[in-house]
């Protein structure tokens, strides 16, 4: 087996060598292909995690009327709890909303100097499991007794969402279309391979060949194409992230751009399986109608 | 070693290629397989290493019929026959040793019994000294002979050459007849497809005579010329 390996290994350099032209303007295609995949990449996973992260934020606050006794608040916040959906209730008392609104009012201490009496109502507040749990379970506690109104993020968070969520798909059926073409690519280029060296796999059959043996060889110089592109591309992927990571950072502050290691091993991983993947099955797609037997 | 129990061969465009073919060739037999171009040579030749299958009747060579053998023991099938053309289909990127090599080197035969192997069937075919020249330097009959070596290094149970002396000089064709009967020799069953009629002549062996596809004599000992 290893010996065989060997003899695949150099009949794929042997045939990569061959077809120099050929083979470089595969690489330089599939990079192509894969960068713009990349960029894709790069965006949907910056949108799921913004995405998750404007989600995790998301909250239902339920204003309380004033009358409420403890064990009225208890039960609230007991059927509150009891919802779909809902993640945790905190119950936020008077004197807590009193307490944070003069810390985030810290600058402007004169505001609250004229107030004699606490005018906060005391509110429950309400996370999630998911943002589409939201709006229902609002209606649902602005039913209870004792509640004077619920607020959630509203129609602009939602509109955010909806928004995010088209560019993740679009930018998924764009990745999909790429991969498709560049799979395209790839069996058009291993087919002039697979021509060119046609005598020689008629001779392979002839001389007893099997037929996987006459295959392997292909396979490899798909896998090794598919490793080169992916490791280019991840190279020229890598340096223009952190050019422009630097420049959105000061141009759109607000939005998180992850610069992590584990996210920059994530992408690459995914470019790496995406490039071999698009190698081997390119090979195997455009070998899968030679015929052997007929000489 | 090799029998055709009423064989057609029809193709696709409805070209009949092999009519009613019944025959035995025996194990170490030298067969010469005459007759026009277009008499269906190159078929019957194609029939026994399963390049082809037949359109009705069985071809069995070595015990196995060929109709029912899978098509994954086919490789298998063609280790135990080798296959000289007229074209002789060489790897012209590789050199002399190479190209004999390569037919060892498909079956995942070890490197050192390779060396061990192609190194004494360039010795007998006379080509040791070039093993290193590439094959397009080669003379037309050279180039014969590296086939036929590549053909036999594995020691096949049979030899099939579709004329293999085609394009050769008199003496050249000789040369390469000589190399075929001492392969004969050795037990390989050898089928040669010839027009060479010369060669048929001098040669004395069992003579099968193709006309459009029909099988028209069959003789021991027998000469181009028809009788």
């Amino acid at each position: 087996m290893i010996r065989n390996l060997f003899f695949y290994i150099r009949e794929a350099f042997f045939s990569t060598k061959k077809n120099g032209i050929i083979s470089l303007a595969t690489i330089v295609c599939l990079t192509a292909t894969l960068i713009i995949v990349g960029i894709f990449l790069i965006i949907s996973l910056n949108i799921n995690i913004f995405i998750a992260n404007l989600e995790s934020q998301l909250i239902a606050v339920a204003y309380l009327t004033d009358d409420l006794s403890q064990d009225e608040i208890e039960k609230l916040v007991q059927n509150t709890g009891g919802l779909e959906g809902v993640k945790g209730v905190d119950y936020v008392s008077k004197e807590e909303a009193l307490q944070r609104l003069k810390e985030d009012l810290t600058e402007h201490k004169e505001i609250l100097a004229g107030i004699q009496e606490n005018p906060l109502p005391s509110s429950l507040e309400i996370t999630v499991y998911d943002s589409n749990y939201l709006e229902e379970a609002s209606y649902q506690i602005s039913q209870f007794k004792g509640i004077e109104e619920v607020n959630y993020g509203g129609q602009l968070t939602k509109n955010l969402l909806i928004v995010f969520e088209f560019i993740r798909k679009a930018g998924l059926g764009i990745i999909l279309v790429l991969l498709f073409v560049s799979i395209l690519i790839m069996f058009a280029v291993i087919k002039i391979s697979v021509h060119s060296r046609q005598e020689e796999i008629e001779i392979m059959a002839l001389v007893g060949a099997t037929n996987w043996f006459i295959r392997w060889p292909f396979i490899i110089e798909g896998f090794f194409k598919g490793l080169i592109s992916s490791l280019l591309a991840f190279a020229v992927l890598g340096k223009a992230y952190q050019y422009f990571s630097g420049q959105a950072k000061e141009i759109i502050p607000f939005i998180s751009i992850n610069l992590e290691v584990d996210f920059a091993l994530r992408i690459g991983i995914i470019l790496l399986f995406l490039g071999i993947f698009i190698g081997v099955f390119g090979s195997m797609l455009s070998l899968r109608r030679i015929s052997y037997e007929k000489l | 070693m090799i029998r055709m129990f009423h064989v057609f061969k029809t193709f696709p465009n409805k070209v009949s290629a092999l009519w009613d073919i019944s025959i035995h060739i025996k194990k170490g037999e030298f067969v010469f397989l005459i007759g026009p171009t277009g008499a269906g040579k190159t078929t019957f030749l194609k029939l026994i290493y399963r390049g082809i299958l037949p359109s009705k009747g069985q071809v069995i060579v070595d015990g196995v019929n060929l109709s029912r053998l899978k098509q994954s023991y086919v490789p298998f099938l063609r280790r135990e026959i080798g296959v000289v053309f007229q074209d002789f289909k060489l790897l012209y990127d590789r050199n002399v040793f190479e190209n004999v090599a390569f037919s060892l080197r498909v079956t995942g035969v070890k490197n050192a019994i390779i060396k061990k192997e192609v190194n004494e069937i360039l010795n007998i075919i006379g080509l040791s000294h070039k093993k290193n020249t590439n094959p397009h330097l080669l003379s037309g009959g050279e180039q014969q002979k590296l086939c036929i070596a590549r053909a036999v290094v594995s020691r096949p149970l049979i030899l099939l050459t579709d004329e293999p002396t085609g394009n050769l000089d008199p003496d050249t064709s000789w040369e390469i007849m000589k190399l075929l009967f001492k392969i004969n020799i050795w037990g390989t069953t050898v089928i040669m497809a010839s027009h060479d009629k010369l060669m048929v002549d001098r040669a004395q062996k069992r003579v099968i005579r193709l006309e459009q596809g029909r099988l028209v004599s069959d003789t021991m000992k027998g000469v181009y010329s028809k009788e």
